[in-house]
């Protein structure tokens, strides 16, 4: 029982060294890059695990986030603290109430409805040069502190891959004591059985807009230290494939456990790397893979990891 | 008498051009335990949902201790007091037995999970994912949900389905004794007989959606227009 606090907390100390240890600056940004990645992941696979939906329009909220940090610092309208919140509220407020909107609709239909909102942003982005640039892209004018840190803090990839694995254990917690929790049963209960849900005494529709919410919320997050880091936006953070890559990372990291799509894109960024290296067919080596993987191993990397885990627990 | 604490009237539902349900009126009194019985497709089921605030559109006025409780949605009718078990088991897979029993529980405020599992046996199962215990267990589960949080009127459609003639007979028995314990008014629908007369106090026969008779099993069972739905019918 208590190896199940105590394991996190070493692995999010040892992460923590990595910058340390690793010499390489190249690979410190490729470090940074899969855990923003794996913030994103993380906020589709909960969706996945608690509604039980699939979101194809995750790099929306994302995409926006990072949008309104570029947007608001750039033409000061409010501080950049302000705008970080902003940030992430916005999104989540527009898919709670798209959420209440659309999440009756079940299964493929409510995927593509995603991808259609998604996609309607990337097309707004890419059109409205006066305001963005369309797909030349915006630099971002952050201020030189932020948060009482210096903006190098956020644009050094040592320090950054701090700030993002720090932000990412957070959320991993937070989401493991909010599926703890009451509201947590309840969503797996609406998850597995909605009708039912509904004839014990309880509205379905509000819960599953507040996961819809909170899973965009992480996206959006992830969209905010994306935009710090790079302090550049191009309509690219809005497009499909990001969604697409977010779903694949969940899928190769199985959603089952919280950490599962973390744990994928972490997987995935390092595949990418290699294969890309070594052929310019990458994707269609990672779309192999995922074959591969949803064929071997339905529960994904995260699945296979604690059945062996449990394996050698009966054993001993 | 007692007073009525359940009323259908006028109750229809169409299917299409078919009618399920054919302006069936029901009354249930306070404590009574009435049987719902009829060959399949008879149109028991699709009572069960009228009354319940179960699919689509249907016509009628249903009544709960005298509150007109028509225009209310499934939950709504649960938290006035109106609980029902599926004939087609209707849990929640992938959480434990205890976990859903409690979430019933909470959304009812009551606090009488663990008397409940007790009751049904099953709190040794508290810790099982549903999907994994067996039908027989399902069974109990489903009627667990629907029971727990003290619901004044419960429907059951075929709690016993599926169960041996051992096993249906010991749940009738438990549910004789737990409507009593908990004052809680059953209407239940069954085809198993035996069932139905170690427990009912009288019984509505539905055939083709609409009610052929009514009154005490004794008198229901010889009665000819009983004799004959059910012979003109495959059922065993
Ligand atoms: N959703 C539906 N759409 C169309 N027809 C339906 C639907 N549900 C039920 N029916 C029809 O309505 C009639 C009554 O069905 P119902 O399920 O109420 O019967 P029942 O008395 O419960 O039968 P059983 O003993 O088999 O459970 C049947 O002829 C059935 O085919
Ligand atoms: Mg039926």
């Amino acid at each position: 029982m208590k190896m199940r606090v105590l394991l996190p907390l070493l692995f999010a100390a040892a992460g923590a060294l990595l910058p340390g240890l690793v010499g390489s600056t190249l690979l410190m940004t490729l470090l940074t890059q899969a855990v923003i990645n794996a913030m994103l992941a993380t906020g589709v696979g909960f969706m996945v695990r608690q509604n039980g939906m699939v979101s194809f329009g995750h790099a929306g909220f994302f995409g926006l986030a990072a949008y309104i940090v570029a947007l608001c610092t750039t033409n000061h309208v409010v501080t950049a603290e302000f705008a970080v919140l902003l940030a992430v509220a916005l999104p989540m407020l527009l898919a709670f109430l798209l959420g209440l909107a659309i999440l009756r609709i079940a299964g493929v239909a409510f995927s593509m409805l995603t991808l259609a909102v998604a996609q309607s942003f990337y097309e707004l982005m890419l059109r409205w040069r006066e305001l963005a640039n369309g797909d030349d892209g915006m630099a971002a004018e952050l201020p030189p502190r932020l948060f009482g840190a210096g903006i190098a803090v956020f644009q050094t990839p040592e320090s950054m891959f701090l700030v993002c694995w720090a932000a990412l254990m957070v959320v991993l917690a937070g989401l493991w004591l909010l599926s703890r929790s009451h509201f947590g049963t309840l969503t797996i209960a609406i998850r597995e059985n909605e009708e039912r849900a509904r004839f014990i005494g309880y509205e379905t529709l509000l819960p599953r807009a507040l996961v819809y919410a909170l899973s965009a919320g992480i996206a959006a997050l992830a969209g905010v230290m994306f935009a710090l880091y790079n302090a550049f936006v191009t309509p690219d953070v809005l497009y499909w494939s990001l969604s697409g890559e977010a779903l694949v990372m969940a899928v190769i990291g199985g959603t089952k456990a919280i950490w599962g799509p973390a744990l994928g894109a972490v997987i995935f960024f390092l595949f990418k790397d290699v294969a890309g290296d070594l052929t310019e067919h990458w994707p269609a080596i990672i779309g192999g893979t995922l074959i591969v993987v949803t064929v071997l191993l339905p529960r994904g990397a995260s699945g296979s990891l604690l059945a062996l885990v449990e394996r050698l627990g009966v054993r001993r | 008498m007692s007073e009525i604490v359940l009323e259908g009237t006028g109750l229809t539902r169409q299917y299409g051009g078919f009618r399920a349900l054919d302006d069936v009126s029901i009354m249930v009194r306070r404590g009574e335990i009435r049987g719902l019985i009829g060959p399949n497709g008879a149109g028991k089921s699709t009572l069960i949902d009228v009354l319940s605030g179960r699919g689509a559109f249907s016509r009628g006025t249903v009544k709960l201790e005298g509150r007109d409780i028509s225009g209310l949605n499934a939950r709504q009718r649960r938290l006035a007091g109106l609980a029902r078990s599926f004939q087609r088991t209707n849990i929640f897979g992938d959480l434990t037995v205890g976990e859903q029993v409690h979430l019933a529980a909470r959304a009812a405020e009551a606090e009488n999970a663990g008397e409940v599992m007790e009751a049904l046996a099953l709190a040794p199962l508290a810790d099982r994912r549903a999907a994994d215990v067996s039908y027989g267990d399902q069974r109990r589960l489903d009627l667990a949900l629907a029971l727990v949080g003290r619901p004044r009127v419960l429907l059951l459609d075929e709690p016993a389905a599926g169960l041996t003639m051992q096993e249906s007979l010991t749940l009738a028995a438990l549910l004789r004794d737990l409507a009593q314990r908990w004052q809680v008014t059953v209407l239940i629908v069954e085809h198993d007989m035996d069932v139905i007369f170690a427990i009912c106090s009288s019984l509505t026969v539905l055939h083709l959606g609409r009610i052929l008779v009514e009154g005490p099993p004794e008198q229901v069972r010889v009665m000819p227009e009983v004799v004959t739905a059910y012979l003109g019918s495959s059922v065993a």
